[in-house]
């Protein structure tokens, strides 16, 4: 029975001017990744995955992205605190140089890295001497080109929250006695943690979907160093109907992970 | 240990210059109007912004000495500081908040919560411990903030206009607690405010300070009375006026002249209280007043249960009558009055240097 009591509209309302290109975003997004549903070939999926190897693709995704993120982090947050925070000359210069990885196709960074720390690179000398072997086509060139496309993206996060963060606190804890490091793990970092958190998320996101870079310094070795993204080029030159099967380890991984921090992230650390 | 500033800093275009020295036990209130420098004298005080020249001592030790290159950071300085927008630790509960300074000097963790929930205890708040400041009010993380930084144990305590972010309730409230916390600190405490009761209610000592410069240093009781400045006659309500003494007579720089019991030679300040000032709608006869000038009524603003009229003339004066007398003697603006005022409620005292000739107007 309808009561005639509506839900009275609160706020000034929805402009409908947003409304139709926010359909199409959502059709431009939403679309492809139900395609890629509709078009996996469920009764197969057990053979392809068996035979192509996609499992030991899956791990050694998971495997090298959590390596290249776990990386990111280590060197990725006290670097954009050294952006944010340093005052000295040539700190901005520093600032692009690190984030051009951001805007440079990954590919190139392929080639950046091999012309850098390949067996001819200006730099692969000592790093042969270093490790005993060369870098390119192992599994910690993948890690490596992972981290330098997926790295930045933790950095300017994380630089952001370090420039905003109250320095009111920081000066408070020098004046109870704490130490520059004290202050900066005991204070800083819990301040900036929901930034680092987030820009965790988005470094490792970006590492395990990496395909350029990966390929080209990685190369595409079966149970060495392929990956799921550059398993998938194999699979869909072979048999493009074979392709969207591949897409649903990931589409799976992105899910859980993503659930679980959902809310985490809506939840700020200030109200917790 | 007291603390002796006497040196000066630069920030931008912003240059304060400070001589004083706050002794164990005291209360020193640094007032003054915003802008005044009060806030980045405590910075100098506590280590986070340096001198440009001079020196700051604590104790013995001296912290800042620009001439000679020293420099004691913050850390090791053992001064204490309550920030007006109390600065806590919002990822910590109101426990390890005040644990944090024992823990930042190397104490235990179980060894520095003993001694934060003791404090906590002695400042009455042992039930907030396991809140987050975002569960505080505002007074209760002033408080807080009062026992995160005595937990520090700091030699010199500092603090920063305290209750200025408080509602007025709150603030009278923390005020009567914190004249009992500061009485018990065997330190010297420096307390900067821009709230003259604040500073007469807690302060031993009074600094004022004005762009930059102390104007006048004294007792409460000193400040009150001999008010060297506009800016502090008007804070504690005073009529304030410069100019020549004769004998007991003072030829004021602005016109009209004033007797008083005593006078100095030379150049004077006059002050005179609102309240020890008579208004008569006709020129006074057979009164014992030595003072009697004729004024005009240029606006009345209510005081508490008293009204502060405004009267132009030789001189200018602010008056405090009754309401009923408002009504009695028909005070509306442009009403022509008497004032009168008794030799004995006239203070003539010397003039400072910096002030002769500045007062005019």
């Amino acid at each position: 029975m309808r009561t005639g009591r509506r839900r009275r509209r609160t706020g000034p309302g929805t402009p409908l001017l947003v409304v139709p290109p926010a359909a199409v975003g959502v059709l431009l997004l939403g679309v492809p990744t139900l395609a890629i549903l509709v078009r996996t070939p469920w009764s197969r999926l057990g053979t392809i995955y068996h035979r192509r190897g996609v499992w030991t693709a899956l791990r050694i995704s998971l495997e090298s992205s959590l390596e290249a993120t776990a990386l990111s982090v280590l060197l990725g947050v006290p670097l954009a605190w050294a952006l944010a925070r340093l005052r000295m000359r040539g700190i901005g210069f520093v600032r692009a140089l690190v984030t051009i990885p951001l805007v440079l196709p990954p590919v190139i960074g392929g080639v950046a890295l091999f012309d850098a720390l390949g067996r001819f690179g200006i730099a692969g000398r000592p790093v042969h001497d270093l490790l005993g072997s060369d870098l390119p086509f192992t599994f910690a060139g993948i890690v490596l080109a992972q981290t330098f496309v997926a790295m930045p993206f933790l950095v300017i996060t994380v630089e952001g929250a370090f420039r905003i963060a109250d320095r009111g606190v920081e000066e408070a804890a020098a004046t109870l006695g704490a130490s520059r490091s004290r202050i900066f793990a005991r204070v800083t970092l819990p301040l900036v943690a929901p930034a680092i958190l987030l820009g965790t998320v988005l470094c490792w996101a970006r590492a395990l979907g990496e395909f350029g870079a990966t390929l080209l310094f990685g190369g595409n070795t079966p149970g060495h160093t392929q990956t799921l993204p550059t398993l998938v080029l194999t699979v869909f030159n072979d048999n493009p109907a074979d392709a969207p099967a591949l897409a649903l380890p990931l589409m799976a991984v992105a899910i859980v992970v993503l659930g679980t921090l959902r809310d985490t992230w809506l939840r700020p650390l200030a109200s917790s | 240990m007291s603390v002796v500033v006497d040196g000066a800093v630069e920030l931008d275009a912003f240059r304060l210059e400070v001589t004083l020295t706050a002794q164990p036990r005291a209360v020193l209130a640094v007032l003054g109007p915003n802008g005044a420098g009060k806030s980045t004298l405590l910075r100098a005080v506590c280590g986070l912004v340096p001198l440009a020249s001079g020196t700051i001592g604590l104790g013995d030790d001296v912290v800042d000495d620009a001439g000679r290159g020293i420099f004691v950071p913050p850390q090791q300085r053992r001064v204490g500081v309550v920030f007006q927008d109390h600065r806590l630790f919002r990822h910590l509960r109101v426990l390890d908040n005040v644990a944090f300074g024992p823990r930042a000097r190397g104490v235990p963790r179980a060894a520095a919560r003993v001694s934060a929930a003791e404090w906590l205890a002695r400042l009455g708040l042992d039930e907030l411990a396991g809140r987050r400041p975002a569960q505080l009010s505002g007074g209760q993380a002033q408080r807080v903030a009062l026992a995160r930084a005595l937990a520090a144990e700091p030699a010199a305590l500092l603090l920063d206009e305290p209750l200025a972010a408080l509602d007025v309730q709150t603030r009278a409230e923390v005020q009567g607690e914190l004249r009992e916390h500061l009485r018990d600190f065997a330190g010297p405490t420096l307390l900067v405010t821009h709230d003259p009761i604040e500073a007469l209610l807690l302060a031993t000592r009074i600094v004022v300070l004005e762009r930059g410069r102390v104007v006048q240093e004294g007792s409460p009781a000193d400040i009150t009375s001999r008010p060297l400045t506009p800016y502090v006659a008007r804070l504690v309500g005073m009529n304030l006026y410069e100019g020549r003494a004769t004998g007991t007579s003072v030829a004021l720089d602005g016109g009209g002249h004033l007797v008083a019991a005593d006078a100095p030679a030379g150049r004077v300040l006059v002050a005179v209280r609102p309240s020890a000032i008579t208004v008569h709608t006709e020129q006074p006869h057979g009164t014992s007043a030595r003072n009697a000038w004729a004024g005009r009524v240029a606006g009345l603003a209510p005081l508490g249960d008293r009204v502060r009229v405004s009267v132009t003339g030789e001189p200018a004066a602010t008056v405090d009558v009754t309401a009923a007398a408002v009504a009695e003697l028909g005070l509306g603006p442009g009403a022509p009055v008497w004032l009168s005022a008794k030799a004995t409620d006239v203070a003539a005292y010397p003039a400072p240097a910096e002030v002769a000739g500045g007062l005019a107007g």
